[in-house]
């Protein structure tokens, strides 16, 4: 297989306006993410990731009316899911477990994201494909 | 649900400016209000916000109220009382102290930080526990009535125990189950995903450390092994554990003792471990990446968990089971036809009973209150060509078929289009095969035949292989696929 960048569709969801304008800047010099769309709540992502079909989300935990986990359950049941990541303020082992729960594929701190997300992209593909 | 609004009451507006400040910085959304007259019937509901700050109130005589609103719901946020209301707060509006905390002044970042963490997360347990069963699993299929029979053999002994099975299919039932019917049931059950939580994090989350065993350690905290002490630690995704925390395990399983990370004092424990793994731990052994001798202090008691594939005459019962869960919860409803129910008896369920969960909670919100008909599913859950059918099924019934005599037509329709009959049977050669290898070859050729047909546009391969184009593209790679078999990049696939 040729060594091209295979380019993940991604679609970011936070009640932060300003994260998501962070994100987007950190975000769009890396060549593995394509950001698709852009969405305030847990009903804008399960909205989106219908319409759009995403590869990825990258999605806050908490936010108002619908949050990330349950967003996730949902869009999980929907058909050909994308890869989901949460993304949280709060980094430590009871919010990873709690997404991992959910059926989140990976886990982000806010912290860091633009500098992990690509070692956790490659870690959940490559599981996925090798079952 | 996990809410990020936080609920501010405070008619002293300096306090409140910085209380909106300090909420924002720290990614919460803050609804700053001078009185609580109205809230209640505005619409809103308790579970809107994480917590409530409570400061100077314009309507004091309505506080009472409000507070007694927001109790009438079982997952009602905090209440962080500022120091006007301090002095009698857990008494006035009749809270447990876990439930009405002081927040200091001048007010901490890191405090205020801590405490809405721990309100999110006290959340996200009673919403765990509101949907785990204790009971068991759900079903009256001879593989779940032989899981049921198993658990009661093992529960009253401290035996440990060790639940394989696909993931999705109930581990954690099961493990609460043992709890439940053993005599630790009053003690703690304390669950830990070893697979969610990065290595570098899982010992000091298990056996707790000492103040300043390590860069931010600034207060010590006990672990999970503490935390479960007298009760059930319940193991999950043991498989997944670094072969250096696997020593640390054996030991205390062995010597049921440990140490904190950085403290010198062994500590005794009395916990029941019950473990879990979607993984083969024999094939892990063989690969080096589980060690023997913690599969066999673990493997005292296996149970398996069957896949929902072997026990879908459980369906009904489950998504009766799942449908309660949401109600009592207040999560919405719905129900689903028979006709509907038949269809899902056609899927595969790769994802188990936790993508049955995640479905019924789709269609709940997707469909609130409604009853579900095949066609309202996602396609991935219906049989090939049951959209052309239905349409054909349509027609027919306008040309006359009484509505009554509806479920019936589709019924034989539904189970006519499972397809299971015309499918051939793959033969097994007398020599037997390697599995492993003839599903993978399988694989391959399913991928090249969609590359072909879809002129080797991954996308559009994907599509027809019912899987994401990433995970494809991942398979190529696994498989060895050379350029010409596919092209890769959205220049190709526009």
């Amino acid at each position: 297989m040729n060594a091209e960048v295979v380019t993940f569709r991604t679609l970011l969801i936070d009640d932060n306006e300003a994260f998501l304008t962070l994100a987007m800047h950190l975000l769009k010099t890396n060549p593995r993410i394509e950001i698709i769309g852009r969405g305030y709540t847990g009903f804008d992502a399960v909205r989106l990731a219908e319409s759009l079909k995403p590869d990825l989300i990258l999605m806050d935990l908490s936010m108002p009316g619908m949050g990330g986990l349950q967003a996730t359950r949902l869009i999980k049941a929907q058909d050909v899911p994308p890869i989901i990541f949460i993304a949280s303020h709060h980094n430590d082992a009871e919010h990873r477990e709690h997404s991992a729960r959910a059926g989140a594929d990976g886990f982000l701190s806010k912290q860091d994201f633009d500098l992990t997300i690509d070692g956790l992209l490659d870690q959940v593909n490559q599981e996925m494909a090798h079952g | 649900m996990a809410e990020a609004r936080v609920l501010v009451l405070d008619a002293d507006e300096e306090r409140a400016q910085s209380l909106r400040a300090l909420l924002q910085f720290i990614d919460y959304a803050p609804v700053v209000q001078e009185s609580c007259g109205g809230l209640a019937t505005s619409g809103a509901k308790p579970a809107d916000w994480v917590a409530v700050i409570v400061g100077k109130v314009l309507d004091e005589s309505a506080l009472n109220g409000f507070v007694d609103w927001l109790k009438r719901d079982h997952l009602h946020p905090p209440l962080l009382v500022l120091p006007e209301h301090q002095a009698n707060a857990t008494t006035r509006f009749d809270l447990h102290e876990s439930a009405c905390i002081a927040l200091e002044m001048p007010l901490k970042y890191a405090q205020l930080n801590e405490l809405l963490k721990r309100a999110g997360l006290t959340r996200m347990e009673r919403e765990v526990l509101d949907t785990v069963a204790s009971k068991g699993p759900t079903g009256n299929s001879s593989a779940v009535r032989r899981v049921r029979r198993m658990i009661e053999q093992v529960a009253s002994f401290d035996t440990t125990v060790l639940i394989t099975g696909e993931s999705g299919t109930g581990k954690e039932v099961v493990a609460r189950a043992i709890h439940a019917q053993s005599r630790r049931k009053d003690k703690p059950f304390v669950a830990v995903n070893c697979g969610a939580i990065p290595s570098e994090l899982l010992e000091s989350e298990l056996f707790g450390h000492e103040k300043g065993a390590f860069t931010g350690a600034i207060n010590s905290r006990k672990g999970r092994f503490e935390l479960a002490d007298g009760g059930t630690l319940f193991l999950d995704e043991v498989g997944d554990m670094s072969l250096p925390m696997q020593v640390k395990i054996l030991r205390v399983l062995q010597e049921r003792s440990f140490e904190r990370v950085g403290g010198i004092k062994s500590q005794r424990c009395d916990v029941r471990v019950v473990a879990a793994t979607h993984r083969n731990l024999e094939d892990a052994i063989v690969k080096g990446s589980f060690r023997e001798d913690l599969y066999y202090r673990l493997n005292v008691f296996p149970i398996e968990t069957p896949p929902m594939r072997d026990r879908l005459e459980d369906l009904p019962l489950l998504i009766d089971d799942l449908i309660g869960q949401l109600e009592r919860a207040s999560r919405g409803s719905v129900r689903l036809s028979a006709e509907t129910v038949n269809v899902l008896r056609g899927y595969h369920w790769p994802g188990n009973v936790r993508e049955l969960s995640n479905l019924v909670e789709r269609l709940a919100v997707l469909h609130p209150g409604a009853v579900v008909r095949p066609q309202d599913l996602p396609s991935r859950y219906k049989p090939a060509g049951f959209e052309a059918a239905e349409v054909a099924a349509e027609s027919s019934i306008e040309r006359g078929f009484a509505r009554s005599d509806r479920p019936i037509v589709s019924e034989i329709r539904v189970l006519d289009l499972l397809g299971t009959q015309s499918r051939p049977e793959p033969v097994l050669p007398p020599a037997g095969v390697d599995l492993k290898d003839h599903i993978e070859h399988i694989e391959a050729s399913l991928i090249k035949q969609a590359l072909a047909q879809s002129g080797g546009v991954v996308a559009h391969a994907a599509k027809l292989l019912n899987t994401r184009r990433t995970t494809l593209v991942e398979k190529l790679r696994k498989y060895g696929l050379q350029r010409e078999d596919a092209e890769v990049g959205y220049a190709n696939e526009a």
